[in-house]
């Protein structure tokens, strides 16, 4: 390896280190590319034979405004929120009905997926899981008695999880979601156009795992739960 | 004409036009302490969307400089944010279930569009992207026409939505581009090099644990697997696996990206998923949700790999 190629690796040490390290994200990324074409020998703007830097940003940004289409639904949502739009779902989840913590944080983690399918922004720990979910699953494990202060800790991490579990995979599950077309974007760069459609298909068992998993755990927090209910009885 | 009007141009410019309001309602908000500059970044952008196709590369190239200077010296803000919550639980009240109808609309006219796109034989994935703008825009028309608000009230809500996301809105892009540049470099290749070196006999499952292991270290040290996908698909997935061995892929891409959010379930650096949530719901343990999280994401990491494997093979 010469230190020439060593030197072309220098844009990932700082994507590496920038990013551990909570600068702004946008600088990090921008000068990562800088270093990264000087390393390697390209002129900031095109001479003769040679692509500058500057150019390859510009068109690698321009040809990938599909990743940023989103901004064109932000007014519906945002006049749809500010008529209440937060406030009936909540009425849909207060819906669920649930007879433990552990059921509760499955069946909201399959509404999570639901609503990454459809590609849409719904949830998070600030406005479904503080609010809603977390005094549901509380109230569901007091049923039969107080909760013992542990159990309460795990119910809090579970729910936490449970928007996670159900955000991170499903959404994927919708093809013009980031991921699915950040993914779609670099493969072009790379010379392979894949479909969208295809990318969303092999999801699927991931997604499926990804519940199943999500349900063997909130079972066994019940069975956690139950156990330390019988232990301070 | 038909063919002009229906393509990834057309919702290009819309998105411009309405990146160019959102500029112009933030330079009216007292309330932004940095409105001048937080505009200026908001109408440059919109610059890029609308004119991307006509600009030369290196003007865009200078926008984008300009762009990331803005929010680099943190003059990028946004205003104060106005929620009635009173005033929305009312309204939620009055218009119940209708409240989905547009925010339902992007996702009926996006499968609508692919559909369509199908049937004529044309591309799907086009149709699809076609589909999320019309939507947006129908689905302007559709919320006025449900809450009985007014294009001001409509445009006042989406800056205030595009405030909140704020400049990471922009990421993904520049991450794109960050991969032309890498592989434009020859960065993959220098990064496939090394891990010849390692493993050289080409062992097919060694290159995939080394693909979905580089991918989850990468995304555990910057919390963020879409920062990572770029460097481990020119480094090691298209050189190492895609194409030496002709496997699909879209299959392997995708795995590939989710094999990341296992590092994003437990990792510290993902503070928006896992730190703020410990802090909001006042788990005494700030790592709590991560050490619940840690083995759903070493069992799905697994699978990741023998699904990546068995479908390579």
């Amino acid at each position: 390896m010469s230190p020439n190629d060593l030197l072309k690796l220098s844009g990932i040490a700082i994507v590496l280190v920038g990013l551990a390290f909570r600068l702004r994200p946008t600088l990090v990324v921008v000068t990562a590319a800088l270093v990264t074409g000087i390393a390697s020998g390209m002129p900031l703007f095109s001479e003769t034979g040679k692509t500058g830097i500057v150019e390859m940003l510009g068109k690698g940004f321009a040809d990938n405004r599909l990743m940023t289409l989103f901004i064109l639904t932000l007014p519906a949502i945002g006049l749809a929120e500010q008529y209440g739009l937060q406030q009936q779902s909540a009425v849909w989840i207060r819906r669920i009905r649930a007879a433990t913590a552990g059921r509760l944080s499955a069946l909201y983690q399959l509404f999570r997926v639901i609503v990454g399918a459809l590609g849409l922004r719904l949830g998070g720990h600030a406005s479904f899981v503080r609010p809603l979910i977390l005094p549901m699953a509380i109230g569901a494990s007091e049923t039969g008695g107080k909760t013992s202060e542990q159990s309460i800790e795990k119910i809090k991490a579970a729910t936490a999880a449970s928007e996670n579990y159900g955000n991170f995979y499903g959404q994927n599950l919708a093809p013009v979601q980031a991921g699915i077309l950040l993914v779609y974007g670099v493969m072009k760069g790379l010379g392979y156009t894949v479909s969208l459609w295809d990318l969303v298909k092999y999801t699927v068992p991931i997604v499926a795992l990804s519940l199943i998993l999500g349900f063997i755990q909130f079972a066994l927090l019940d069975r956690g739960i139950r156990r330390s209910a019988k232990g301070t009885q | 004409m038909i063919g002009a009007i229906f393509s990834l141009e057309t919702i290009y410019v819309l998105t411009g036009m309405v990146l160019v309001v959102f500029a112009f309602l933030t330079l009216r908000d007292r309330t932004n302490p940095h409105r001048h500059t937080s505009a200026l970044f908001w109408l440059i952008l919109g610059c890029i969307f609308g004119l991307g196709g006509v600009l030369p590369n290196w003007l865009t190239g200078v926008l984008v400089l300009a762009l990331v200077a803005l929010d680099g010296v943190g003059r990028v803000s946004r205003g104060h944010l106005q929620t009635d919550n009173a005033s929305q639980e009312r309204r939620a009240h009055r218009l119940r279930n209708r409240i989905f109808a547009p925010v339902l609309t992007v996702p009926l006219v996006t499968f609508a569009f692919a559909i369509g796109y199908r049937t004529l034989g044309l591309d799907a994935s086009r149709g699809a992207l076609l589909g999320l703008g019309f939507g947006g825009v129908i689905a302007m028309i559709v919320a006025m026409k449900v809450t009985q608000g007014t294009a001001r009230e409509l445009m006042h809500a989406g800056n205030q939505l595009n405030e909140t996301m704020g400049t990471v809105n922009i990421l993904p892009q520049l991450l794109a581009a960050l991969g032309v540049i890498f592989t434009a470099a020859g960065v993959g290749d220098v990064i496939a090099g090394l891990i010849q070196q390692i493993l050289p006999d080409n062992n097919l499952f060694l290159l995939i644990l080394a693909n979905c292991l580089g991918m989850t270290l990468f995304t555990i040290v910057m919390g963020n697997s879409f920062a990572a996908f770029p460097v481990i698909a020119s480094g090691v997935l298209v050189p190492l696996i895609i194409r030496p061995f002709g496997v699909n892929p879209a299959m392997a891409a995708i795995i590939t990206l989710t094999a990341g959010s296992s590092g994003t379930l437990m990792t510290p650096m993902a503070a928006n998923f896992n730190i703020v949530p410990a802090a909001l719901l006042d788990l005494r343990d700030k790592y709590g949700v991560i050490k619940f999280q840690l083995p759903f994401a070493l069992a799905i990491w697994s699978f990741h790999v023998v699904l990546l494997w068995l479908l390579a093979k």
